[in-house]
């Protein structure tokens, strides 16, 4: 008996849906093809006959692929988008961005301060980096419970760094190359290290914290209910 | 032009395969492979649904509210999706249905007509 599940996941490749809706899609044109090929042979038919049989049922699956996307998402692309994606992500953001705000409380524990000879001094705020673990881990679950699939979850977790820093990341060059046509002085040591302490670090933070959540995707959102 | 009579095509099609859907399921919930077996058995072989035409209109169908689809079949057996027909398919069955026999009263109307 041929694999009809691994048939029609191959045949069908990845679909732009959640991915226990991908399943369950996945399983039932399965079954489909499974029901043909059955009755074929039932029917007196040999085991070469009975395949063509099921896969005449579906000659274009580039076409069927896009036509069911079309047909799931017709109300709502942006619902899945919104879902595994925006939601998630303006959590992770905005707890960020809180955690940040209560840290810059005078009541607060003072920032580390590092003064260095060119260039404005950087404040690293450990504490915000000690929340961001947390920040990512509860982006990275929301995505996933959504039915997120890795890039999703990945890009939600990454929020708070491409959403405050993705902005200046992007002037920055030029911030750079202006500064050394002027000054001949790029501030490439400063930068470097704003770079780290802003982008890098916050991201790894992040990651870390969201890193138990990019595992286990489709198979443990597969429905229990749908197996063979 | 062209495109209008494609599109005209396309709707037509997807209205009578609507029916026939919505028309199956009115007897009773059925899984994919059934509907596609009852529908060519009861159009005595006129209409027939592959996976393109059946699951993506299914799905849509499906979207709007007026078929249910749920995993059925017994414990550590084989499940299906089998697809039951909503309060608001049940409402569309009966416009569908009337829009449908007007359109062949006309077209045999039309038809009488011309051959006269």
């Amino acid at each position: 008996m041929p694999d009809w599940r691994a048939i029609a996941r191959k045949r069908l490749g990845p679909l732009a849906l959640e991915a226990k809706r991908q399943e369950e899609i996945v399983i039932e044109l399965a079954g489909h093809l499974e029901d043909l090929y059955s009755d074929a042979l039932r029917q007196g038919r040999s085991h070469t006959e009975a395949l063509q049989s099921a896969f005449s049922a579906a000659s274009d699956w580039d076409t069927l692929r896009r036509e069911i996307e079309s047909a799931v998402n017709e109300e709502g692309i942006m619902n899945y988008r919104v879902k595994t994606l925006w939601l998630p992500g303006a959590c992770t953001i905005a707890l960020s961005g809180i955690v940040l705000r209560l840290l810059q409380n005078p009541s607060a524990p003072s920032p580390h301060v590092f003064w260095l000879r060119q260039g404005p001094p950087l404040i690293v705020y450990w504490q915000w980096f000690a929340c961001l673990p947390l920040v990512g881990a509860i982006g990275a679950y929301w995505s996933r419970r959504a039915g997120g699939k890795l890039l999703e979850r990945a890009l939600a977790v990454s929020f708070p760094v491409l959403g405050t820093m993705g902005l200046p990341m992007l002037i920055l060059p030029f911030m750079l190359i202006f500064r050394w046509l002027v000054h001949r002085d790029a501030l490439l040591v400063p930068s470097a290290l704003l770079l780290l302490i802003w982008v890098v670090l916050p991201e790894a933070a992040l990651l870390v914290g969201a890193l138990p959540f990019f595992r286990g995707a489709a198979d443990e959102s597969r429905p229990a209910a749908a197996s063979h | 032009m062209k495109e209008h009579t494609i599109n005209i095509g396309a709707q037509v099609k997807r209205g009578s395969a609507e029916l026939a859907i919505l028309a199956v399921l009115a007897d009773g919930p059925l899984h994919g492979y059934e509907i596609s077996k009852r529908i060519e058995r009861q159009s005595h072989g006129l209409l027939r649904f592959n996976l393109a035409s059946l699951y993506p209109l299914l799905y849509r169908m499906e979207k709007r509210g007026w078929v249910s689809g749920n995993w059925e079949g017994p414990a550590g057996g084989r499940q299906r999706r089998y697809y039951r027909l909503g309060p608001a398919g049940k409402r569309r069955l009966v416009p569908l249905r009337e829009e449908w026999g007007q359109l062949f009263r006309a077209l045999h109307t039309l038809a009488g007509v011309n051959h006269a």
